[in-house]
């Protein structure tokens, strides 16, 4: 007889358990430090409770692997429908946290529902992908994928949580990317996230690289349509950047988006600027080696807000410096990498989207909150998958993952032959 | 057809390229621009706490602590992080009002933003708790570990000790940069002034972490970078607590100064000055009302009179005048000189005598307190030999020791009554025979004198320090005291007015306070006051006779006769000091119980001029030093 984890993933388990001891490690420095005292109560609570998130998240990982392959499939609708029906309680009902409405209470737990959907989405994507055949209208499928991840977008966006609306909002060209888009789909899709976000850091860069990137297009394709599409989205990015900038958003939410450019302004230092101003003081400051656990000063005075949650990598970056940086970002890179191959491994569609689904989720996360957090972004306030402060969080991701490695570890047990 | 190995890698690819714009990010930061990054940190995290070393403690001469520390807690406010919307809070946990939180706040502010400032120092432990516990919302508020000053003993010794008080803004412009900060205590009169860099010892400094409230949260790097203080020298004094607390409580109700010094050592055994004050109320917050007080009364209680009053020494003078002409030639031991109840130079009535003495020679004189006999020997001397011979004893000046609020007295000379009496006669200097007229002398001055008559021509520097010791290295250090010098005076002429003042102790006017069992020589002395006020009662001693070990002097003003109010209390300290206690006996109790029941007569509010006179030659005596 087969033993049934022959086929377990245990590159990905070790990146897990690195991932959550580093979050925990720097969790502790903040809530257990010399200076825990000076801490709100409730603050210092944090450690003991992401500890219970922690045997939570594994209990509840621990289940998903036992589970058999169809049973995913099978309750993927069920799931996300559950989920609409949370986020729609979360908006009737729920508790205000940080200004999102994103928050149901469920007896002693606080559950943010808006992180848990996230389960639903990926589940119901994949499960949507799977009932594709190769005659099936790309278009209709395109546009029923983006509805799966817009409807709960669009209610996290009511909920007023921008940032888990955002992840959202990013996974669906991801999903499209894999599953129905041809391959150079994703370089015009890049090339707009490109000018995009240099038409907010630097006008003249956009517009220099939308020139660039038409005539690349026209150089390399020599079709016209193309250079033409080229054009479109690239200009179009700058346009609608400019375009929201200007007449969509209040002069104080631009303040905010335009402020991580240079958050030590004088207008920003001690206002929308002080967490990157502070944020990026710690991490610099940490140099190479860091300056030691429970010895980061910006750490231990509680400079950085959401030291514990959204900017917990200013932790490491100060205490455990470049080195412990960068320990953070290879295990990520780890993770993405084998989450990724995992989704080519299982060969089906359904566990290759939940594997891409997954991946989307967490790059986009892992990438806008460091990004966030060294001054290359905007504030856009999402955890660090695994290492920030967060239950609902890291049960959700940890949710993902168990998932994914039992796809994989089961892969043999979907079909050969899908159509 | 789903070529998931091309969009794998492009993934891949996309993953690498995001990890590596992240990877990039950080190294600028972390190893690129770190040192930026290092001062922004530290500028915002780091503050550099000054460390006070603890103050030395000052001991008297069988080592009992006469005032040392305690610890005491001073809560800090940093203007800067301080939310003014917090006032109400801190001024409910203090239980102050909220206007005095709110000025406190204000003051500090003017001195620094961003220095924590002592805002509220010496709060009891209950409240300092109740304040501590509520730090985490009260941004900017901290608290300092602080030293308070603290008096045993039942002496107070309030001016030899002196006191400590809050550092006032002239101060600081001047200290500052010795590292002397608002709110920072520093020694402002007696021992406390004049040792104040040996007491306070060397700042150190801490690296403290700050949270983003203003807070210390820990120190930096484990204190790497601390510099431990230097704790101040202990001072030993060669004071005596049971006999200044003897004499403080016998000078109660009564206004003057003591003196009383070791007349092999010249160290001092006693130093009273009353009215005095408590030291202690100057290490709390003071109410105005006795700030008001201690400044305006017209008994002056801060103003040192054992060493700066400036009072004739009346008949105490005599011995003086002995040696001088003995050693002048002006007399011998065996000449008579004719006493008529008064001198001749004024006719009867002028220049007066109590009795009629007839003929008597020097020691008898002495014994008697004749003021003829002293007329004569001042009408026989020149002004100048006087002033010369006064000013060998110490007297006109100051004595260049470790007290520093002293006087010089004054001593006249020829030039002085040129300036002040142009043509005057001998009819101006002949009251200087009897120590009246236009000179003074402090307590401190005229024990000095009696110690040097009682060891025949000793003249040692009095002083109160004996030595330093380190309180952390057991090193000592000495006080420069000036060596004692020997008086140009022909011991034998010492013999003779010692007898004298032997014989005044035995059959003169110190016979009912002779110390029971212990010969000594004494003068008594009643000076004349201006005013019209009742005289200046002054007494000088020395015991036991043949071997003199304290020399004592008294000066209690307007309580009459020098044997009914400074008599007493020098005989009673003599006796404490050698003896260890006063005698139970009947005569000695008596004795005790008369000179508690004696009260200088009072200073009446109007009749202020004393007083300030007092104050002003305080201010313009500049009497060169020994």
């Amino acid at each position: 007889m087969r033993i049934w984890y022959r086929n377990l993933d245990y590159l990905t388990l070790f990146a897990w358990v690195v991932l959550v001891a580093i979050g925990l490690v720097a969790i502790y420095s903040t809530t257990n430090g010399p200076s825990a005292e000076y801490l709100l109560e409730s603050v210092r609570q944090n450690f003991r409770r992401q500890l219970a998130w922690v045997v939570i998240s594994l209990g509840a990982g621990l289940t998903c692997l036992f589970l058999p392959v169809h049973f995913f499939q099978r309750i993927a609708w069920v799931a996300y429908l559950g989920t609409l029906i949370l986020l729609a309680l979360a908006l009737l009902f729920g508790r205000e946290i940080n200004g999102a409405r994103s928050w149901l209470q469920i007896g002693g737990l606080t559950l943010q529902v808006s992180e848990v959907a996230k389960v639903g989405a990926v589940l119901a994507g994949a499960q949507l992908i799977s009932t594709m055949r190769p005659n099936s209208s790309r278009v209709k499928y395109a546009f029923l994928l983006l509805g799966v991840f817009m409807t709960p977008m669009a209610l996290i966006l009511l909920q007023n949580d921008a940032g888990t609306a955002l992840v959202f909002f990013a996974i669906a060209p991801i999903a499209l990317f894999w599953s129905v888009w041809p391959v150079g789909m994703f370089i015009v899709m890049t090339a707009t996230g490109v000018a995009g976000y240099f038409s907010v850091v630097h006008l003249p860069t956009a517009i220099a690289f939308a020139v660039l990137f038409t005539f690349l297009v026209l150089w390399k394709t020599r079709e016209r349509l193309y250079g033409v599409m080229a054009a479109v989205f690239s200009f179009g990015a700058i346009a609608s950047v400019l375009f929201a900038l200007n007449k969509v958003f209040r002069p104080h939410q631009v303040a905010r988006i335009l402020s991580f450019t240079n958050p030590g302004a004088e207008e920003f230092r001690s206002g929308v600027g002080f967490q990157l101003v502070q944020s990026k003081a710690a991490i610099g400051s940490g140099g190479l080696a860091g300056k030691g656990f429970m010895e980061g000063t910006q750490t231990q005075g509680a400079y950085v807000p959401e030291q514990s949650t959204d900017f917990v990598f200013s932790i490491i970056g100060e205490e455990w410096g470049f080195i412990g940086s960068m320990v953070v970002i290879s295990i990520f890179a780890l993770l993405l990498v084998r989450v990724i191959q995992m989704g080519i491994q299982i060969k089906h569609p359904f566990g290759s989207m939940t594997a891409v689904g997954i991946a989307g989720i967490y790059l986009v996360h892992v990438f806008v909150n460091i990004g966030t957090v060294v001054g290359l972004l905007p504030v856009i306030g999402i955890p660090l998958p695994f290492v920030s402060y967060g239950g609902s969080a890291m049960l959700a991701n940890t949710v993902l993952l168990a998932i994914l490695l039992n796809l994989h570890m089961r892969r043999d047990d979907f079909p050969i032959y899908v159509y | 057809m789903y070529d998931y190995k091309i969009r794998g890698r492009v993934f891949i690819g996309v993953i690498v390229v995001a990890m590596g714009l992240l990877s990039l990010r950080l190294a600028q930061l972390q190893l690129i621009r770190t040192d930026d990054y290092t001062i922004e940190s530290e500028s915002n995290a780091l503050r550099e706490r000054r460390v006070l070393p603890a103050r030395g403690a000052i001991y008297d001469r069988t080592g009992r602590a006469l005032v040392n520390n305690e610890p005491s807690y001073t809560i800090t406010i940093t203007p800067r992080s301080f939310d003014r919307g917090k006032i109400p809070l801190l001024a409910d946990l203090l239980e102050v009002p909220d206007s005095v939180v709110s000025a406190r706040f204000t003051e500090l502010r003017r001195h620094s933003a961003f220095q924590p400032g002592k805002a509220f120092r010496d709060v009891p432990e209950d409240v300092f708790s109740r304040v501590a516990e509520n730090f985490y919302r009260l941004p900017g508020v901290g608290y300092e570990q602080d030293f308070r000053r603290r008096y045993h003993t039942e002496a107070t010794a309030a001016h030899v000790l002196g006191y400590v008080r809050e550092i006032t803004d002239s101060e600081l412009v001047r200290l500052g940069e010795r590292g002397y900060r608002q709110g920072d205590l520093i020694g402002k009169s007696g021992l406390e002034s004049g040792y104040e860099s040996r007491l306070r010892g060397r700042l150190g400094s801490e690296i403290k972490v700050v949270n983003v409230h203003g807070l210390e949260v820990k120190s930096w790097q484990d204190g790497a970078f601390d510099n431990a203080p230097k704790s101040g020298y202990d001072i030993h004094l060669g004071l005596d607590t049971d006999l200044q607390a003897l004499a403080e409580s016998l000078f109660v109700g009564k206004r003057g100064g003591a003196v009383a010094l070791d007349v092999n050592s010249g160290e001092i055994l006693a130093l009273v000055s009353m009215p005095d004050y408590d030291p202690d109320v100057f290490t709390a917050t003071m109410d105005p009302e006795t700030w008001n007080h201690l400044i305006n009364s017209p008994e002056k209680p801060l103003y040192n009179r054992a060493t700066m009053n400036r009072l004739p020494p009346g008949s105490t003078w005599k011995p003086f005048m002995a040696l001088m002409a003995l050693q002048e030639d002006k007399i011998s031991p065996a000449e008579h000189i004719y006493c008529g109840g008064y001198h001749p130079l004024g006719g009867s009535g002028v220049f007066r005598d109590m009795h009629v003495h007839g003929s008597i020679a020097v020691e008898e004189a002495l014994e008697q307190s004749c003021n003829t006999f002293f007329f004569e020997l001042m009408m026989r001397t020149n002004v100048e030999v006087f002033s010369k011979y006064a000013h060998m004893f110490g007297f006109g000046q100051r004595v260049s020791t470790d007290i520093g609020e002293q006087g010089a007295g004054l001593i006249p000379d020829s030039s002085y009554f040129n300036r002040r009496f142009p043509g005057w006669g001998p009819g101006f200097t002949i009251n200087l025979g009897v120590g009246q007229g236009d000179m003074g002398v402090t307590p401190l001055q005229l024990a000095r004198y009696v110690a040097a008559v009682a060891s025949r021509g000793m003249l040692y520097t009095p002083h109160l320090v004996t030595r330093m010791v380190h309180q952390e290295t057991g090193e000592t250090l000495y006080p420069k005291i000036p060596a004692p010098t020997k008086l140009p005076i022909d011991e034998a002429h010492f013999d003779v007015v010692r007898e004298g003042m032997k014989r005044v102790m035995e059959a003169g006017t110190g016979k009912w306070i002779q110390i029971p069992g212990i010969p000594s020589g004494g003068k008594t002395g009643t000076a004349q006051a201006p005013h019209e006020r009742k005289d200046d009662s002054v007494f000088i001693l020395f015991a036991p006779y043949d071997n003199p070990q304290i020399a004592v002097a008294v000066q209690v003003e307007n309580a009459g006769f020098g044997a009914v109010a400074a008599g007493p209390i020098g005989s009673l300290m003599a006796e404490q000091y050698l003896t260890g206690s006063i005698s139970s006996s009947p005569s000695r109790q008596w004795v005790l119980q008369s000179v508690l029941a004696v009260r200088s007569e009072p200073l009446d509010t109007e009749d202020d001029e004393r007083a300030v006179a007092d104050g002003e030659s305080e201010e313009s005596e500049s009497g060169e030093d020994t």
